[in-house]
């Protein structure tokens, strides 16, 4: 059974700190994967706003987080998204894995983040120098989540 | 009925309000009914109907159309954007 942890938070994600922890946690792991989602620099970007829909996001993730580790056999799973307004360079979203083997990890965590995107209540609002607006969905965040979908079905059958 | 529908991220924006609680018309059972009834009170909820739109009913994913009851709260949710 795999030790899951998720967390939503307007307080700042410490992903070193959170990799750290996953990488000396268990000596039956060899692998640990990661992948931190950092506020990007555009232009004119000022701030990212995230909002979500308390509950019922960290249950979407929960439900992501277990998959991941029933499938890949994952020792830990963790989830850390970051609610609230963030500016350039801040972590946004630290997704990380272990596993007795590199292979599992590196795939959960992929799936994780691609799930995430597009099943998770989370709304991404950007402001800029010269006003704000809602982040779009983007097809190929669709087609990721569909792409997991379809391996699972398909390994499942 | 009563109900409590809400309107999350660019939704509540478009509505011009968080949420509304609203006394149902007989026949109106189900979100797309819903929807139907809430453009008819107000074109800004044609954004609503949109396809892409995700509900979530009572804290929970639903599908559309979802069944509604009295009590329930229902949020109107434009596609997800987080990671």
């Amino acid at each position: 059974m795999a030790a899951i942890s998720i967390q939503v938070s307007h307080d700042p994600v410490r992903a070193g700190a959170l990799l750290e922890e996953l990488a000396g946690a268990d000596p039956d792991c060899g692998g640990v994967a990661s992948f931190t989602g950092q506020v990007r620099a555009e232009p004119g970007l000022v701030a990212l706003e995230l909002e979500h829909y308390p509950s019922v996001t960290e249950n979407a993730l929960q439900r992501i987080a277990e998959t991941a580790a029933e499938k890949w056999s994952l020792r830990q799973a963790v989830i850390r998204h970051r609610v609230g307004r963030m500016e350039v360079g801040e972590t946004l979203v630290f997704v990380g894995a272990s596993a007795p083997h590199r292979r599992e990890a590196l795939k959960a965590v992929e799936y994780m983040i691609d799930l995430l995107k597009t099943d998770a209540p989370f709304w991404k609002q950007v402001h800029t120098d010269t006003g704000s607006h809602w982040v779009e969905a983007r097809d190929t965040d669709r087609d990721a989540a569909d792409y997991w979908t379809d391996q699972i079905a398909s390994e499942d059958a | 009925m009563q109900i409590t529908i809400r309107y999350m991220a660019a939704l509540r924006d478009r509505m011009g309000r968080r949420e509304d609680v609203l006394a149902l018309p007989a026949g109106v059972s189900d979100s797309d009914a819903l929807t139907a009834y809430l453009q008819s009170l107000d074109p800004a909820a044609e954004a609503l109907a949109h396809p892409a739109i995700r509900l979530i009913l009572n804290d929970a994913i639903a599908p559309r159309p979802c069944p509604l009851k009295p009590g329930d709260v229902l949020a109107f949710c434009p596609p997800f954007t987080g990671g």
